[in-house]
């Protein structure tokens, strides 16, 4: 009895965005301390961020553990963090639920890159990417394939669904949750206010970050010629410009500039304010969180008619004045308007405080976005139906896990009805490595015994390769009912090649492990360097199958000439002979790849070296057969016409 | 949410004579100026067909119609010469039972590696299921399909390729499964199979079988819709309007 009183442990949540506290202040930053403080009742929150500061690591920011990866700087508005990605991918696991504040499309690579998948995501949607239209192109497939894995889409207000083409192929996922502001805080300024009332009728207060889509520097050409004083709270990068404005328009006695302010004394300047304005030029403003905090001080409000929410919140005519973004004229005549008459400021003042308690209470957004929260936990635990697990065949990885059963099931077919199976392979081989080795021993005087291991093992690679190749040739041919009836990609019978041979190579790699041990001494070191040069072998198999599968499929004589030429490259390789053997300089083994191919992992496992020709002209050919593979990806879809 | 949307479909179907496999023949047409043009034959005309969740679409016509062409566009098999294809969710393409089988190994080894070619783990409780399907005695489980009878081995390949639901179900002619005792329960599977996915797509001939089951039948000749009614509706007098709001 006693556990079902106590209380559930809190959920974790991880917010994910570019950026926090200390290093910037602004509307998503407030949002999200908001939301960390509002819902820490019942979950426990933790920040992941970037910093430029030095100070790579964690800090507390209002009790709530910020954890910040340095970054070197912003490149198109984004923060050039290369370990943001891993780090998230590390924290991911540690919590319940992931919140990503959106725009912020290094996270989105992530979850793109499949991370995360079985953790439930809430995206806060705070803006579209409105600068670099160019960039946005790129990054547009991210974006959506981060909202297609949410579990739910958070946005402030409903306008920005209907005027979001991204966010309308995602309605159905999509609530709405308006931000809430702490109207108690204003309560008592405002009856101080009321006591003191150095009303002047002249103050015009706008805040927010000097960026450019903040709009101030039309406010600031709206005090020309006009007796108001303009006090702008705020601090970014166009401070420079818009003090060389205010000199330049000779109003620089009538505009302060007056840099970032604390909570307290900003809640103190707004109660001091007559008129505040905000004129946002463009989408970029979703909501205008700044305008909500003027409203729960009882100001009469000026905004711009934007396509977000911003003219939605303070309603024109109610509780603001709506211009168009832009227009410093416009502006200016709402603020002589709305200077000239004291009553009608009073009257949009008390009309904005109510529609901030009644419609942007703290208590409304609390229970939204926990209620969100909430479900998204519960859609993503949630016991599928047990007759239907997911068919796990989508794309690549599908696609090779096929091949992997399909290949895996080749290999033990071969053991259905013999006990050793592919060992009868293995023992042909064992006998042709003696029979050879000992007809080399009377060509070369050097001793046989010590060239068996590396003769047996080039056997063993040549025949991978060359089986790889040939089994590719035939391979789509020979699943033509299961491309064609079961729809499965034809790519992955390419991929069964590659698998099955291998399995085959590692029962013929017995034969030279077993020569090594026992006749040569052990040189783990060289084995070790040769297993990157045995990948790029692997490698340069699985585009040379791909290229010459495809299109041995669409032309059935290129077979036999496949066939002839492998021959032909066995006696001209040095698989049996080495390039010792012969005249060094001789171009036919310059010249041939698989001279190279072969001494990227032969030449470290005998001497613990490898020659830089070899190398680069293997990255070479890996090059020219992943181009290859790509072009031949591409077109495989149509080998269910040759098959 | 299952969706499939063809708009404007069609598909030239390349007909590869014996020399249009030749390398050697092409690279010397080319060489004496012959014109090598492969000949195609457009088996899916100008299709459009908008099917959302709960539809079931059957597809007739005279054989060389382009049913199974068409059924096979819509798995992803050919990719459209022209027009767009889009689909959300799963498909499950029953168009042929023994793809994959091999007949060496023995019956549980097959229904395992069957559920990994449709992509699905193979638990010990599900093959335990779909053995139980079959009504087979449990001791041929461990026998090679080989040792089956033609009945027998279509009930394990019946049982296993029905085992799950799929959101959108391609049927090429209904499965038939010729033992007698075994049919009446293969048609019910079936059924429940047709009632749990979203989408069903059946190309037959048995228009009574395509009455009882579908909601939309479409009539099509050399690749192109000729008629597209509804099931229980009346049938539409004049066809061409109905065509001209699906394609739109």
């Amino acid at each position: 009895m006693m556990q079902a009183n106590e209380p559930l442990p809190r959920l974790s949540v991880l917010h994910i965005f570019k950026v926090y506290y200390p290093d910037l202040f602004g509307g998503t930053l407030s949002v999200i301390r908001d939301i960390c403080a509002e819902l820490k009742e019942t979950f426990s929150a933790a920040i992941l961020v970037c910093s430029r500061s030095d100070g790579d690591g964690e800090i507390v920011v209002d009790d709530v553990k910020v954890e910040r990866v340095h970054s070197f700087g912003d490149v198109l508005s984004l923060p050039a963090a290369p370990s943001y990605p891993l780090r998230l991918w590390r924290r991911i696991a540690e919590h319940d639920l992931l919140a990503l504040h959106a725009p912020f499309p290094l996270a989105d690579l992530v979850f793109a890159l499949g991370f995360g998948r079985n953790r439930p995501l809430v995206v806060h949607w705070h803006a579209d990417i409105v600068s670099h239209a160019r960039l946005r192109r790129w990054v547009e497939p991210l974006i959506r394939g981060t909202l297609r894995r949410a579990q739910a889409i958070i946005v402030s207000d409903h306008v920005l669904i209907d005027k979001t083409p991204l966010l309308q192929e995602f309605a159905d996922k999509c609530c709405v949750v308006p931000f809430g502001v702490d109207v108690d805080k204003y309560a008592e300024p405002l009856r101080h206010r009321a006591e003191v009332s150095h009303d002047r009728g002249r103050l015009v207060l706008a805040c927010g970050r000097l960026v450019p889509y903040k709009g101030f520097d039309v406010l600031i050409r709206a005090a020309v010629n006009r007796d108001i004083e303009v006090w702008i709270v705020g601090e970014g990068r166009e401070r420079a410009r818009l003090e060389e404005l205010c000199r330049e328009l000779c109003v620089e006695d009538r505009v302060r500039l007056l840099g970032a302010v604390p909570d307290g004394e900003l809640a103190k300047l707004m109660c001091m304010a007559d008129v505040f304005v905000l004129p946002s030029v463009t989408n970029a403003e979703t909501f205008g969180l700044v305008q909500l905090e003027a409203m729960a001080a009882a100001r009469p409000i000026i905004n711009t008619r934007l396509d977000t929410a911003v003219p939605h919140v303070a309603r024109h005519g109610i509780e603001a004045l709506t211009v168009p973004p832009g227009d410093h004229a416009r502006l200016g005549k709402a603020i002589d308007i709305l200077l000239a008459d004291p009553e009608r400021r009073k009257r949009m003042g008390e009309a904005a405080r109510r529609r901030a308690i009644i419609k942007y209470s703290t208590y409304v957004f609390r229970s939204g976005i926990e209620m969100a929260y909430r479900q998204a936990i519960a859609a993503k635990t949630a016991p599928r139906p047990a007759s239907s697990p997911p068919a796990a065949s989508a794309g690549l990885p599908g696609a090779i896990r096929i091949a992997a059963a399909l290949a895996w099931s080749d290999m033990r077919h071969r053991y259905v009805r013999s006990i050793l199976g592919p060992f009868w392979m293995s023992i042909q081989m064992a006998i042709m490595v003696g029979v050879l080795g000992s007809v080399i021993g009377h060509l070369s005087n050097e001793g046989t015994a010590a060239r068996l291991p590396m003769l047996a093992l080039s056997l063993t690679a040549w025949t991978f390769l060359s089986n790889v190749v040939l089994d590719a040739t035939t391979a789509l041919q020979n699943s033509a009912s299961l491309i064609k009836d079961r729809a499965l990609p034809p790519i992955t019978f390419l991929l069964q090649c590659l698998i099955r041979q291998g399995l085959f190579a590692l029962h013929n790699a017995c034969v030279p492990l077993l020569l090594w041990l026992v006749l040569t001494p052990m040189d783990v070191e060289g084995a070790v360097a040769a297993l990157p040069g045995l990948a790029l072998f692997i490698v340069c198999t699985l585009g040379l199958s791909i290229v010459l599968g495809a299109i041995a499929t669409r032309f059935r004589d290129l077979k036999p000439i496949i066939e002839s030429t492998l021959t032909l490259a066995f006696l001209s390789s040095p698989i049996i002979w080495t390039p010792e053997m012969i005249n060094h300089g001789a171009s036919i083994t310059r010249f041939n790849p698989l001279t190279h191919l072969f001494a990227v992992w032969r030449d470290p496992l005998a001497t613990g070296e490898v020659a830089t020709t070899s190398l680069v002209y293997v990255l070479v050919c890996v090059a020219v057969l992943a181009l290859g593979s790509i072009v031949t990806a591409l077109h495989l879809r149509k080998a269910a016409f040759w098959i | 949410m299952a969706s499939i949307s063809l708009s404007n479909v069609c598909l030239d179907y390349p007909l590869y004579g014996a020399y249009d496999f030749s390398l050697k023949r092409r690279l010397l047409g080319r060489l004496i100026r012959q014109p090598s043009g492969t000949q195609t034959i457009r088996a899916v005309d100008d299709v459009s067909i908008a099917a959302k969740a709960g539809d079931r679409i059957g597809l007739t016509g005279p054989n060389g119609s382009g049913k199974s062409t068409l059924l096979r566009l819509i798995a992803g098999v050919y990719p459209p010469t022209s027009g767009r294809v889009t689909i959300a969710g799963s498909i499950m393409p029953l168009l042929g039972l023994n793809a994959g089988a091999n007949l060496d190994f023995v019956a549980a080894d097959n229904i395992g590696l069957l559920l990994r070619i449709s992509g699905r783990k193979p638990t010990p409780a599900i093959v335990d299921e779909i053995w139980a399907f079959t009504e087979l005695e449990e001791r041929m489980r461990h026998l090679p399909l080989r040792m089956f009878s033609s009945g027998m081995l279509m009930r394990v390949l019946f049982a296993t390729a029905t085992a799950f639901p799929a959101d959108i179900l391609l049927l090429d002619e209904w499965l038939s499964v010729v033992d007698e005792n075994f049919s009446a329960k293969a048609e019910q599977r079936l059924l429940k199979l047709v009632q749990l996915a979203a989408i069903v797509i059946i190309a037959s001939h048995d228009q009574g079988l395509l009455r009882r089951t579908c909601t939309r039948i479409v009539n099509l000749d050399h690749g192109r819709v000729v008629t597209m009614t509804g099931v229980g509706a009346e049938p539409e007098p004049a066809p061409q309007p109905r065509l001209q709001e699906m394609r739109a």
